[in-house]
């Protein structure tokens, strides 16, 4: 019997050493930094541990009892520790807090097992071997956890299940503990509920661990998440607050309905206006319909061509009744005709020609979207276009990103196309960016289709007019096989978020 | 507005999603794949000069090119610009190409061998002549379509991704002039000249060639570990050799060589196959596939080159297969004895889903730093889709440790499981997740892949005389050269054609 508790020893101190490793890779993880976060949660962990054992005098009567409970309680402390510390990631601005908190008290109660351990144990040793057996088998449980957490929990199973896993050990070795003393615990069958109770509760977690993420991950957005999917391309959030709609596709604003429309006028009817009678129009991106019920007012269009990479996102505001009010059911309009592919392999095998092409990507934040800002790109867009038809294209934020915005200019310009760059301000994007581009020459419009919310003819002029701390600085032009753009886009954002 | 991203906020989200991306759970899977050459049995039956049944078929052809590689589809290029229809091309595997082999399945065309060729010096003109006829450089302008795309390269060292093969993380500063001054030195051998592509142009016996390139690198006071790793990479990748074994001529020849006129190379999913099949489609009716010749004997004023099922009478041969095989076939053959050739292994990796990137993109070339072998060049890469979910890897392993002869007969003894154990071994150091994406692997030896241009070959007299060896047959391999690239092979085929329409009264 006496090893079978040394047994207990070792695992009771894996389980300790797994949930300081799991704060401080959590912590690395979340908060970056793995230097500092492993040396302070290590050395909290193991103040916390110290505070333990000193309370561990002021516990006199029912050992046994007293340490099945804190075996339970280290169970569902430790247990739940990855979970807790991911939903309050999510949820808190207190995370760091928190984890010290949560840090502190499995410390404390960790630091308790061992000498109430001993204790337990001193009748049925002598001191000096007591203390040589209980150490060894405390060390050696520290040695099994280190290899077992990199190379088998967290591969296999992950910070949030790994926990709850060795939380179920630690409830198991207090079930177990009852058994083995059944003569020194009081109340033996509550202890055992209690024990049941305390796996039962880990088990559903266990279960529900992918679940209790995907909560987390809604509640990081600041607004309540109405609709949340993740296709196979990207994972699309609809928030909802008061009277604003917020659009994010993996996380990024795309738009807020309170002022989408200054951005969908100004992307649409500075172009559009200045090509009398447009009748074929091309949609690149934008599945969410809003620039194509802009393109709708006017009467002159007889067909509308949306290329957008993700069924999902299109069905979607094809059906939704709120998204499909925001854009008064455009994608389901005869005139619009949706297609679901990949925008720059699809204009190299369709042959279609349109007085007006709208570019409406997502920023270059990676070379796999930059391909959609070369000089290939636009060139082999400008064989769609009509002679006398104008594109444009959201280009990122000409205050933000400058270079970034200027090497779309210069590289629509290498392309061989007139560039016309422009700007709006979208409150919730700030300073916004375009370029309408061409083989003609372009003046703006003096007249705008009826029922605008933002432009008026007046206005436009003004729009191409550059700030001094918005105007064209040299950059290189982006292309395939020397993506500069994407570099540009990277420092200069960069520079924002700090 | 599919657009406009605003990264402000969204920092903490992206970091936590990317956090539980890494924390799911994983299971293995089953991997299928198998060894597909065969083609070494067939080289062996040469060797062992085994008896071959007697061809039931006779013809006569005036010209006969021995090889479907890259030198002899240029020989039969350069002889159908000179109008000169009389010839075939007799080809060992079913599939011409040679080193510019290439497969193709559901994801994506893969290379087997080459994967790219270098963006062609303005001196270089047949390749120039070649990229114009393929579109590739288009009104004097590089065509972007077929450049490799960003991002090029990157090296996993010391547990991070980084641009760029030339290591960076946790490089010092003395490290980092070294590699300037290492820059600075091969920039001055550029600007002699003598390092021309091809080598022929204005290459000249050189003391260079006498020593090798790891005895002039610490000649030349070189002695960072991360210089030394990077030539040496350099010299597997190109040469399938040590620095230790290459002449510091050739190793200069790597860096000093090219004029970077343009970011490239031009690269294509299948590789150089891209290459290779455009001159098929030109030239595909000349090639017999499946024709290994056995045996070639001169017969008063022809040649008869025997095949399993025609002998073949003409009267000029083009020798366009590796030079070594002619002594396996020929009485009275050149003496090639000072040729060595490197063995290599690649494989390709059928991927059902890419591995898990934080915050990084896989480039085109992808190294490890420290491995054995040489990486992988990604099929997809060069697709034009925003969003790539499967792929094929070629991974490329030079054997270049140990002797030629040793690693040869390692890549006989061992199995399928063996290389496969080996390649999911060196991956999993940058990918931990890599087991869980590979649905195949494929894997091609190579006993005799490539040329290596050893210490004091390359402007051996030997060498030289190699390249004027015979009237009626001819030599075109690129091993001619003491290295196998592209711009040789091709330099070596038009040059054979040249002499054999020479021979003809044709010129």
């Amino acid at each position: 019997m006496a090893f079978l508790l040394l047994i207990s020893t070792f695992l009771i101190a894996a389980c300790g050493l797994i949930y300081e490793l799991l704060a401080g890779t959590l912590a690395s993880y979340l908060l970056g930094d793995s230097v500092l976060q492993f040396s302070t949660v290590i050395g909290s962990y193991l103040f916390a541990m110290g505070i333990g054992s000193f309370l561990s005098r002021y516990i006199g009567r029912g050992l046994v009892t007293r340490f099945v409970t804190i075996e339970l309680m280290v169970g569902l402390l430790g247990g739940f520790s990855s979970t807790i510390l991911f939903v309050a990631f999510a949820y808190t601005q207190g995370f760091r807090l928190l984890l010290y908190v949560l840090v502190i008290f499995i410390g404390a109660l960790v630091g308790l097992e061992i000498p109430l351990m001993m204790r337990i144990l001193k009748d049925r040793f002598e001191f000096r071997d007591l203390v040589a057996q209980v150490l060894t088998f405390d060390y050696l449980g520290a040695l099994g956890a280190s290899l077992v957490f990199p190379l088998w929990l967290v591969p296999q199973l992950g910070l949030v299940r790994g926990a709850i896993f060795f939380g179920i050990l630690n409830a198991a070795v207090a079930l177990w503990t009852t058994f083995l003393f059944e003569d020194r615990v009081g109340a033996a069958l509550r202890l055992r509920v209690l024990c049941l109770l305390v796996m039962a509760a880990q088990g559903i977690g266990m279960a529900y661990s992918t679940h209790i993420l995907d909560i987390a991950d809604s509640a990081l957005y600041a607004d309540e998440v109405i609709l949340a999917r993740t296709t196979k391309y990207q994972r699309i959030v609809l928030t909802k607050w008061k009277d604003d709609l917020r659009l994010f596709l993996n996380s990024h604003l795309q738009f807020s309905s309170r002022d989408e429309r200054r951005y969908h006028e100004a992307l649409v009817h500075p172009g559009l206006s200045a090509v009398p009678g447009a009748r074929r129009l091309l949609v690149l991106g934008g599945g969410d319909g809003l620039a194509v019920r802009e393109l709708l007012k006017y009467p002159s269009v007889e067909s509308i061509t949306l290329v957008d990479l993700d069924p999902e996102m299109t069905h979607l505001f094809s059906t939704h009744p709120i998204l499909k009010g925001l854009n008064q059911g455009s994608l389901t309009a005869s005139r619009v005709k949706v297609i679901n592919a990949d925008a720059f392999p699809w204009l190299e095998s369709h042959a279609g020609v349109y007085d007006f092409i709208v570019i409406d990507f997502p920023d270059p934040t990676s070379y796999s979207l930059g391909k959609l800002y070369t000089t290939a790109f636009y060139r082999l867009m400008a064989k769609h276009l009509s002679e006398g038809g104008l594109a444009v294209a959201q280009s990122t934020s000409p205050l933000f990103a400058r270079q970034s915005f200027w090497s779309i200019a210069e590289t629509m310009k290498q392309a061989g196309l007139k560039v016309y760059p422009y700007h709006a301000y979208v409150p919730s994007f700030g300073e916004w960016g375009f370029m309408l581009a061409g083989r003609r020459d372009y003046q703006p419009p003096t007249h705008l289709p009826q029922g605008l919310h933002f432009l008026t003819a007046a206005m436009l002029p003004s729009l191409f007019q550059f700030p001094a701390d918005m105007g064209a600085v040299p950059a290189e032009p982006n292309r395939l096989n020397d993506q500069v753009l994407v570099r540009y886009y990277e420092r200069e954002w960069q520079a924002v978020a700090k | 507005m599919s657009g406009s991203g605003k990264p402000l906020r969204n920092n903490r989200r992206e970091f936590l999603s990317a956090a539980l991306v890494g924390l799911s759970p994983k299971t293995s899977r089953p991997v299928e794949g198998r060894l597909i050459d065969d083609s070494h049995l067939l080289g062996h039956k040469l060797r062992d000069r085994a008896a071959f049944p007697a061809p039931k078929q006779q013809a006569r052809v005036p010209v006969v090119i021995v090889g479907g590689g890259i030198s002899g589809l240029s020989a039969a290029w350069w002889l159908r610009k000179k109008r000169f229809s009389d010839f075939i091309i007799l080809e060992m595997e079913h599939q011409a190409g040679g080193n510019s082999r290439w497969g193709e399945n559901e994801i994506s065309a893969y290379p087997w061998a080459a994967h790219y060729l270098p963006v062609p010096n303005r001196d270089s003109t047949l390749v120039r002549e070649l990229c114009e006829e393929f579109g590739l450089i288009e009104n004097g302008r590089f065509n972007e379509l077929h450049l490799c795309h960003s991002p090029q390269e990157r090296l996993f060292l010391h547990g991070r991704w980084q641009e760029g093969i030339e290591p960076d993380t946790g490089v010092t500063r003395e490290q980092r002039l070294e590699f300037r001054r290492f820059e600075e030195r091969m920039a001055a051998f550029a600007s002699t000249g003598l390092f021309s592509i091809p080598l022929e142009l204005r290459g000249k016996p050189s003391p260079l060639d006498n020593i090798s390139f790891e005895q002039w690198l610490r000649d030349q006071k070189f002695d960072s570990p991360y210089l030394d790793w990077y030539v040496n990479y350099a010299c597997r990748d190109d040469y399938g050799a040590l620095a230790r074994d290459t002449s510091a001529w050739a190793g200069i020849h790597y860096f000093a060589s090219r004029q970077h006129e343009e970011k490239g190379p031009f690269t294509w999913p299948e590789g150089n196959g891209w290459l290779a099949k455009r001159l098929l489609e030109r030239l595909g009716k000349f090639v017999r596939p499946s024709s290994m010749v056995n045996h070639l004997e001169r017969a008063g004023r022809h040649i008869r080159v025997r095949t399993e099922q025609v002998e073949y009478q003409a009267q000029a041969v083009i020798w366009a297969a590796p030079t070594f095989l002619l002594r396996y076939v020929l009485e009275d053959p050149p003496d090639a004895s000072g040729m060595v050739y490197s063995p290599w292994l690649t494989a390709n990796l059928t991927l059902d889903r890419l591995p898990r990137e934080r915050n990084t993109e896989p480039a085109w070339d992808n190294v490890i730093y420290d491995s054995p072998a040489l990486g992988y060049v990604v099929a997809t890469h060069q697709s034009l889709r925003s969003v790539i979910s499967k792929s094929v890897w070629t991974y490329y392993w030079s054997l270049a440790e140990g002797t030629p002869a040793a690693n040869r007969q390692l890549l006989l003894n061992k199995d399928w499981s063996y290389w496969k154990e080996a390649i999911f071994h060196d991956l999993e150091k940058a990918h931990p997740d890599i087991r869980q994406c590979v649905s195949r692997i494929d894997v091609l030896r190579l006993g005799h892949a490539m040329a290596r241009p050893v210490t004091g070959w390359m402007w051996s007299d030997k060498r030289r005389r190699l390249g004027d060896w015979g009237t009626d047959i001819v030599l075109a391999n690129s091993d001619l050269s003491g290295m196998s690239i592209f711009e040789e092979a091709q330099y070596h085929g038009v040059r054979a054609a040249t002499r054999v329409l020479h021979r003809l009264g044709r010129a």
